[in-house]
């Protein structure tokens, strides 16, 4: 295969945070703000932007809420984000099988 | 992503789907809870046959059993807002989970009661089941150990079979201790470890 015909990376995946989130999304059916933030080792920040990101271009949808007085927010992947997934999980495959 | 080669990148999508998976090791609580409420169950029931309260050993059980359900509809949410996630194997879990339970509910208390089987076959029935619970929840989660529980407990319900229907559920006991104390101790053991 020539470098030409690799598909080139979801530049909106493509940033470790926005990756981490989809990778985990892609496996559970909804996580909370504080467990990606931990499993991440991000700020609250950092993390919101990167949701924010995802959430616009329709990759995730977040929902807030309550959870007695404390305010909790969760995420889900929704069916965009999880083919944009497997498309760059797929295009990660094929750069690692044109390095070998 | 420029500090990250694509191989660095698959091995960090593993390591986030991985995270997600060891969250299972949090229901550690829930195989304790049930598996000292047919402990106490037991017990229970024959103290009550010694005493002769015969009348008492529904009540019994049925204190036991109300007292898992409040205890797990307590700790349910609270394991759920701890981990920050649910996954898909704790949802196919809870169904069965709660499959099972109905099937304990209507094994051991309903049919009996409406005379379907002697009492006798109660214990028989609900190593039946357990099995069933325990060798599903197994191959929910990929855990080899907790799959042979579940074949230990139908082994349990066939050897029950040739003993004397006074003393079936006695057999209950140590079925109980390696088929759900044991596998709940490794849980716990591993959940520790994670956190």
């Amino acid at each position: 295969m020539s470098p030409e015909k690799l598909s080139p990376l979801d530049p909106l995946i493509h940033s470790r945070v926005r990756l981490g989130i989809l990778s985990i999304l892609a496996s559970v059916e909804e996580a909370t703000f504080n467990y990606l933030k931990e499993a991440l080792d991000t700020t609250d920040g950092n993390l919101s932007a990167n949701l924010s990101k995802l959430e616009e271009s329709g990759y995730i949808s977040i929902k807030k809420a309550f959870s007695g007085k404390k305010p909790l927010t969760t995420c889900r992947i929704s069916k965009k984000g999880l083919t944009a997934f497997q498309d760059y999980l797929k295009a990660l495959e094929a750069y690692l099988k044109f390095g070998k | 992503m420029e500090e990250l080669n694509p191989e660095q990148e698959l091995r960090f999508i593993r390591e986030m789907v991985e995270r997600t998976r060891k969250i299972t090791a949090g229901s550690w609580m829930f195989l304790l809870i049930w598996g000292f409420v047919p402990i106490l169950g037991v017990i229970g029931m024959y103290i009550l046959a010694a005493l002769k309260k015969y009348s008492w050993i529904w009540p019994n059980w049925i204190f036991f059993v109300a007292a898992g359900i409040v205890f797990s509809l307590i700790y349910g949410p609270k394991i759920q807002r701890q981990t920050g996630i649910k996954t898909y194997a704790q949802k196919a879990a809870y169904s069965i989970s709660v499959a099972c339970a109905l099937g304990f509910i209507l094994a051991g208390f309903i049919l009996p009661m409406l005379k379907l089987y002697p009492w006798g076959m109660i214990p028989v029935m609900m190593s039946l089941m357990a099995g069933v619970l325990i060798f599903s929840l197994g191959g929910l989660f990929e855990w080899a150990l907790l799959k042979w529980c579940g074949a230990l407990f139908w082994i349990g319900a066939l050897v029950m079979v040739f003993i004397h229907e006074n003393y079936r559920a006695l057999l209950f006991v140590p079925l109980i201790i390696f088929g759900y104390i044991v596998p709940a101790l490794v849980l716990r053991a591993r959940y520790k470890k994670q956190s």
